[in-house]
């Protein structure tokens, strides 16, 4: 897809996005989610989303949880108080950044 | 189609053979494999375990599992690191500051007398000898673990290779710094004798607190580490 490439670095942000409207999530829901969000339109590679979360995790922003299902051990993320105010300011810049993005790729035409 | 026990024991298996050898990192990729392959069978279920399997595992890219592996050591990494220094703070607050100021003072002392390189080299070796048998004891203790195939988390793994390495690192320049300074410590200025005492203070708890402490606290820590952790070793 060639889009993967613009949406590499957001990923960050998206995986704090949706542990933010989802109280808590494993890997594997991660993927599913955001292909089912985005229409299939977006796919999270399985080699960049763990990477991913190892390192929400490493900076404090992640918190793990076990559980056991059925025959084997699931690990779910949440987040962390500061995850929970990182979350807002990531998305705020990335809203910034999409607006910016906007005007440069879409500027308005005026006669002034 | 669901994944059967056997099926799951065979993913630990998989992902051993691709090189991921701590239990922790295996424990989250079965899930995932497990997750996709149901979720493969749904729409091929004509599939065999072993097709569904590796189908899944092309999604992890050329370099298999190798990238995840990789940031998982980076985590553990920075983790220890905050171990490390929650233990090593402890020695500069009362009441083990006392210990720490007794230390660095004798080293003081020490180096003030004329050809202290030598007692400090004399040291050295006495301290390094003593802790070689330690770490053959470890060593060997290691290896039954990994014939009986024993379900090693990676914090674990790390606490046991982190002294290997850095008890070796620490005597190694310790050794050449001596060898370096041709000239007698004695004949030094006041103010790097304190700041040679001082690191090789530092040097010194850093390596009681990663050689001693941690593994004397491992059960502790990697309990904290994982939530998990006893629920395994119960198993």
């Amino acid at each position: 897809m060639g889009n993967q490439k613009l949406f590499k670095g957001s990923l960050q942000t998206i995986i704090l996005q949706l542990l933010a409207s989802n109280e808590k999530m494993y890997g594997y829901e991660i993927t599913q989610k955001v292909k089912e969000l985005t229409k299939g339109e977006l796919n999270i590679t399985e080699g960049a989303l763990y990477p991913a979360l190892h390192k929400l995790e490493a900076d404090g922003l992640l918190d793990v949880e076990v559980a056991n299902v059925g025959n084997r051990l699931r690990k779910y993320y949440k987040l962390t108080e500061n995850g929970s105010k990182e979350t807002a300011n990531k998305v705020s810049e990335m809203q910034e950044f999409l607006r910016t993005m906007q005007q440069l790729v879409n500027p308005k035409f005026s006669l002034e | 189609m669901k994944i059967t026990n056997n099926q799951i024991e065979d993913l630990y298996q998989f992902t051993r053979k691709h090189f991921v050898y701590h239990y922790d990192v295996q424990t989250e990729l079965v899930d995932h494999l497990a997750n996709d392959i149901e979720e493969i069978w749904l729409e091929n279920p004509q599939l065999t375990f072993e097709q569904a399997r590796d189908q899944s595992f092309k999604k992890f890219g050329i370099f298999g599992f190798m990238d995840v592996i990789e940031a998982k050591q980076k985590q553990m990494n920075k983790r220890y690191q905050k171990i490390m220094w929650r233990f090593v703070k402890e020695w500069f607050t009362i009441p083990k500051v006392i210990t720490t100021t007794l230390i660095f003072l004798s080293i003081f002392s020490v180096l003030k007398i004329r050809h202290s390189e030598y007692v400090l080299l004399g040291t050295l070796f006495i301290l390094a000898i003593f802790d070689l048998i330690n770490l053959s004891k470890l060593r060997k203790n290691q290896k039954k673990k990994e014939e009986k195939l024993e379900k090693v988390f990676l914090l674990e793994a790390m606490i046991e290779q982190t002294r290997n390495g850095f008890t070796g690192l620490t005597f190694i320049n310790l050794f050449n710094f001596v060898n370096l300074t041709k000239a007698s410590f004695s004949d030094l200025e006041n103010y790097w004798l304190v700041l040679i005492s001082f690191s090789a203070t530092l040097i010194f708890i850093l390596f009681y607190v990663t050689g001693y402490v941690i593994p004397q606290k491992a059960e502790e820590l990697l309990q904290e580490t994982y939530p998990e952790y006893k629920l395994v070793k119960n198993l």
